[in-house]
């Protein structure tokens, strides 16, 4: 079991305070950025990071590299933007790196920055994470006085911004584009594509924006170099991956793995498997917005590509584990009445589906469903997806189709109520 | 468009199989406009772009897993692209079955019920019955969205064309989305009343019942309706438009969405809901004539034979004021009659302004194009408040620097440089201003052609924007006098002096509008006869001795001439009251009386167009109807004359529908003189000036943007006329009366 734990990320919580930017230095911290800067030139840290085959943790598993290199010549300022509004249901990883080391994270994004040729990079810290944003306010203030961020870097021509932007609590400022008007001060709403951010993002110049963890093992990278994380686990979905694994298991956390494990391993062995006398009913590979996995699925390779493959998706590697004692038809309303509550209301089969589909769930629950309610759900979720403007309408259905279909007969067990309780 | 594309730039894209060839980068939803292949739109508008949210013009295109919008997708070569099979009826269906789920399909009490976008596609992909068993979703109703607009959000569908009209048409970013999900509805961004001088393109752009217009709120279904198209005559912008009218009754006037090169298809909100005078019952109906003091009703025969033989007597002593509110051929033939007579002062002009016409024809579009837009005088956006909308266009999203010169500011809605000084000017133009383009209210202000030197250093398209909507066909087709003629103020001075017999004044009222009231009243009562062509008894028509009831521009047809000189059609849309003429008409019956003959029509209209064409004479320097205001001693401010769209004594007056935009009068004054004066905003004054003559209770308004030692005090409003302080400095006091 412990050699499946590899931690990169999460190496030294809980042993040392990474806080602080002494302990942080003494670890090799912020060795790579002066490296970076002082050595290397902007090409040859996108060469790098290219060649480790990066793909961003954030949810879409987009090839790190690859997006940069969307970023047009034309002599405009660009921007970076880390986007730590962490809010998929079942995720927090981001949370504990913010928490416990955000110096890597800082030095990931001045490493980045400076791959792309951006003079200011952003933060945009999820509103409900105040300590997290205090702690990230403490150390960037620690990597300024160290002449980490600023003008001049290390004796060179090269100047580095920073700053912090706390969300206001929407879930759809997660969502790139989203992120990029709450950032500019607008309504979080998502832009329509084309443009991509790439061309004209934040404040309408070519803009990359980038995940935490995406960001955090930029340094890594460097320092081992891109062979080293190219070469682990499966060639196209390569590297490590913080894996948060909560619901029904004995040891809920957040595990550090090489993408390639099993999801029999992370459930069993990294977060001790079920509680006693419980059998395994399903999971959620990749937060809220995935498809639920079952039995025939525990020993599917966790990387992007093999889970996508199963039918779900990683998305942003969050684990949400049921065991027998789940209700599906409850478990399936959190979820859809979470993302009807945060969608923007722009476009109309979120706005207007979700919200159905909300209704009619609770009617369910409350004891006054009617028989077609179960197929009506289904093709009302299905019709919401693959029409949305962005990818909020389309997270509706994957979990509710699956467990819908896995577990009709909960649905139904609602359904067969005294007749008066039917009345609507 | 395609007209000027390189052929190398065309694509092919195969749209249901027919072949179109269009520029690259067209949208999908253009291109099949090429070839009559309707995509449905919701949130997509041409002038406003693709928004991507209502998900309604789904397509399928070779290639492409998932069915894409039309609105957001640029044609490529090769690309195939179906807008009609079993796969898009599918995703249209459920985006309709989505729209219904709250929709109140209150369809029969709803205004847009029969010209509803969601009601027609509803018919095409809806089903018969909502697969929704929950009570639909309450939201406020008839929410009172401001002075005239009325908002259902039940019925909103949340295409946010109005919240875009408002960001990138007008800059003015009042509106926008509250709340979030299903919950989500318009409002206004603070929360305060939605005011602008545009609000009434949201009702055309909204595709459904949402937001409705106040003054056309259950008043008609679209199918009763008659249409008319004609062009606006409310200012010299010349905004084509439709009319609607049933059975003789106004009841609303709609944009021309094709109309690029004038309107670029909007309307203000003075020429789509100031139509409610038309059918005001206090119109005049019969000519009345003054007879010891009380007026009598007597008919159009006796009325012109007096008129006559007034003219007869008075021979070429005599003078005739107005003609900016007439059609062209009215205009000319009033002053073909009257100088056929020995008539010489002939005067349109009875404003602030004495240069009405540039001679240029640099039209609508063209501004739109220049990189620096130069303001000089009363904004465009009170004199033309359309032709803004470009001058906003220009900056907003081509990138033209505005530069506002003189005493007043272009606009507040895009950013702008203001020179008050020749330095200042230079400054602000640079050594390379591009194409660039001058707009002159045609007003002199102090110190004016040293001010505006810097501006002969380079070309310009020139534009003079009338105070009257048909000023530059009047101007043009010689309602102006020559050669040592009596200008109005002239004209005016020598009634005063009782040296005219008869003034006659057509469609003007310069009891409100000219710039020395008493100057007015005094002529008027020394002139033994005062002769008015109007619609109602204005405070002009008070003083005459015979006023002559006329039609409105709904109800005769001809043409006007906008500010660019372009020459416009004026339809008649309703018959006007029995009883009535056009002042055309009431030309041609005075010269059967006087027995002069007159062009015929066919003479008239080559006539007009060739004089419309024809680059105005410079007027001489000291033709000038109003001189520049005078600068204040101690104690005193000089007065800033105030233009907004919401002032006038005739049309504006007597629409009580709209009464809640007429604009309050109102002191502007920047924060250094009112802390002088001792005033805060909201204060109430009196402005008095040296003669005597005072306004009182007028509200403070503190803005930064007036120049100290100044005053600025709207023009043309009847409860508080600026042109009774005449044009001297005055003195400014907190009234004793409180807010």
């Amino acid at each position: 079991m412990p050699e499946l734990i590899t931690p990169v990320l999460t190496k030294g919580i809980g042993e040392l305070n990474l806080r602080d930017l002494a302990v942080y230095a003494a670890q090799g911290g912020y060795e790579q950025l002066r490296r970076a800067i002082a050595e290397l030139s902007p090409k040859a840290v996108s060469d790098i990071c290219n060649g480790s085959n990066l793909r961003g943790r954030g949810g879409a598993g987009f090839p790190t590299g690859r997006k940069w290199s969307f970023l047009p010549n034309n002599g405009h300022p660009r921007y970076l933007v880390c986007n730590c509004d962490e809010a998929e249901p079942g995720t927090f990883k981001d949370h504990m790196l913010l928490e416990q080391t955000p110096h890597q994270i800082i030095e990931g994004m001045l490493i980045g920055a400076y791959a792309i040729g951006c003079t200011h990079a952003y933060i945009y810290i999820r509103g409900e994470f105040k300590r997290g944003y205090e702690i990230m306010r403490d150390a960037v203030r620690q990597a300024r006085d160290a002449g980490f961020i600023g003008e001049k870097l290390f004796g060179t021509d090269t100047n580095l911004e920073l700053t912090i932007h706390r969300g206001a609590g929407a879930y759809i400022c997660g969502e790139e584009t989203g992120l990029l008007n709450s950032l500019e001060g607008k309504r979080g709403e998502p832009r329509l594509k084309p443009p991509f951010p790439a061309v004209k993002g934040l404040y309408g110049e070519p803009t990359v924006v980038n995940n935490v963890e995406t960001l955090a093992y930029l340094p890594y990278i460097m320092r081992n170099g891109a062979e080293w994380f190219a070469k682990v686990g499966p060639e196209r979905s390569p590297g490590y991956k913080v894996v948060s694994i909560s619901g029904h298991v004995a040891k809920p956390g957040n595990y550090e793995v090489a993408l390639g494990t099993t999801i029999r391993q992370l459930i069993y062995d990294c977060a001790g498997g079920l509680r006693p006398g419980r059998t395994f009913m399903g999971v959620q590979p990749g937060g809220g917005s995935s498809a639920c996995l079952f039995e025939e699925h525990l020993d599917v390779s966790y990387d992007f590509d093999s889970v996508t493959k199963a039918g779900s998706m990683l998305g942003s590697g969050a684990m949400v584990v049921f065991d027998d004692t789940t209700d599906f038809v409850k478990a399936s309303y959190a979820l859809i009445r979470f993302f009807s509550h945060e969608s923007c209301g722009q476009c109309t089969p979120c706005r207007e589906g979700g919200h159905w589909l909300q209704r009619t769930l609770e009617r369910i629950l409350d004891g006054r469903g009617v028989d077609s309610d179960v197929d009506v759900i289904k093709s009302a979720a299905h019709q919401l997806t693959g029409l949305n403007l962005c990818a909020l309408g389309d997270s509706i259905e994957p979990f509710l189709a699956s467990v819908i279909t896995r577990y009709e007969d909960q649905f139904r067990a609602y359904i067969k109520r005294p007749a008066q309780q039917v009345a609507v | 468009m395609s007209a000027t594309v390189p052929q190398t730039d065309l694509v092919t894209v195969t749209i249901d199989g027919v072949d179109v060839r269009v520029p690259k980068g067209t949208l999908l939803v253009e291109a099949a406009k090429a070839i009559n292949t309707d995509i449905p739109v919701y949130c997509y508008h041409e002038k406003l772009g693709p928004a991507g949210l209502c998900r309604i013009c789904l397509v399928e295109i070779d290639g492409m897993p998932k069915l894409q919008i039309a609105c957001n997708t640029p044609v490529a070569d090769g690309m195939k692209v179906h807008t009609q099979n079993p796969r898009v009826d599918d995703g249209r269906r459920a985006i309709l079955e989505f729209f219904l789920l709250n929709h109140p399909l209150d369809c029969p009490i709803c205004d847009k019920g029969g010209e509803c976008d969601l009601q027609d596609y509803a018919m095409a992909w809806g089903q018969g019955a909502s697969r929704m068993l929950e009570p639909k979703m309450p939201k406020p109703k008839a929410v009172d969205l401001g002075p005239t607009i009325v908002l259902d959000e039940e019925r909103c569908i949340v295409c946010q064309r109005c919240v875009r009209f408002d960001d990138i048409i007008t800059r003015e970013q009042s509106l926008r989305t509250d709340d979030r999900g299903a919950h989500v509805i318009i409002a206004t961004a603070t929360g305060k009343p939605y005011v602008s001088d545009f609000t009434g393109n949201v009702t055309e752009l909204c595709p459904v019942g949402a937001l409705t217009s106040k003054t056309y709120r259950f008043r008609s279904r679209p199918w009763d309706n008659h249409r008319t198209t004609t062009s606006c005559t409310q200012c010299a912008v010349g905004c084509q438009m439709h009319v609607d009218e049933r059975g003789d009754a106004l009841l609303r006037t709609m944009s021309v969405p094709e109309d690029d090169a004038l309107s670029d298809s909007w309307l203000c909100d003075r020429g789509r809901y100031n139509i409610g005078f038309v059918q005001d019952e206090r119109r005049l109906s019969s000519p009345l004539l003054k007879q010891d003091g009380v007026w009598v009703q007597i008919d159009w025969d006796d009325a012109l034979a007096l008129w006559a033989a007034e003219l007869k007597k008075a021979g070429a002593n005599a003078g005739v004021i107005g003609g900016g509110r007439l059609l062209n051929e009215e205009a000319y033939l009033a002053q073909h009659l009257f100088r056929a007579l020995g008539i010489e002062n002939i005067d349109h002009r009875v404003g602030e302004q004495s240069i009405v016409h540039s001679d240029s024809f640099a039209n609508h579009v063209d501004l739109e194009h220049a990189s620096t837009i130069v303001t000089i005088g009363r904004p465009p956006s009170e004199l033309a408040p359309v032709l803004d909308l470009r001058i906003r266009k220009a900056v907003s999203r081509n990138g033209a620097r505005l530069i506002s010169v003189g005493d007043h500011y272009a606009n507040s809605f895009v950013p702008e440089t203001h020179a008050s000084t020749t330095d200042e000017l230079r400054a602000a133009l640079g050594d390379a201003p591009g194409k660039m383009a001058v707009i002159w209210d045609g007003v002199m202000i102090p110190g004016g052609p040293e001010l505006t030197a810097p501006l002969h250093a380079f070309p310009a398209d020139r534009y003079v924007l009338p105070e009257t909507p048909n000023g530059r066909g009047a101007d043009a087709l010689g309602m102006r006098p020559h050669d040592g003629a009596l200008n109005t103020r002239a004209m005016l001075e020598a009634a005063r002096d009782g040296k005219l017999g008869v003034l006659a004044i057509l469609g003007a009222n310069p009891m409100l509008r000219f710039p020395d009231r008493s100057l007015v009243e005094a002529a008027l009562r020394a002139t033994p006869f005062v002769v008015v062509t109007e619609l109602f008894m204005t405070e002009t028509a008070e003083f005459a001795n015979l006023v002559l009831p006329v039609c409105s521009a709904f109800e005769k047809s001809g043409t006007t001439t906008d500010f660019a000189g372009d020459v416009l059609p004026v339809l008649g849309s309703v018959r006007s009251p029995e009883g009535l003429l056009a002042d055309g008409d009431v030309i041609v019956e005075l010269a059967e009386k006087l027995g002069i003959d007159l062009p015929l029509p066919d003479a008239v209209e080559a006539r007009v167009r060739e004089l419309v064409r024809t680059p105005p004479a410079a007027p001489a320097a000291a033709d000038l109807i109003a001189q520049p205001r005078a600068a204040g001693g101690p104690g005193e401010l000089r007065v800033i004359a105030e233009h907004t769209i919401f002032t006038g004594g005739g049309t504006l007056a007597f629409d009580p529908r709209i009464a809640e935009l007429r604009t309050r009068p109102r002191a502007s004054i920047c924060p250094k003189t009112a802390v002088a004066i001792g005033v805060e905003a909201g204060d109430l004054v009196n402005v008095a000036a040296a003669g005597g003559a005072t306004l009182r209770e007028l509200v403070v308004v503190v803005d930064p943007r007036i120049p100290a030692g100044a005053v600025a005090l709207v023009d043309g409003l009847p409860g508080a006329p600026l042109n009774a302080l005449g044009t001297a400095a005055v003195r400014v006091e907190k009234s004793l009366v409180s807010a």
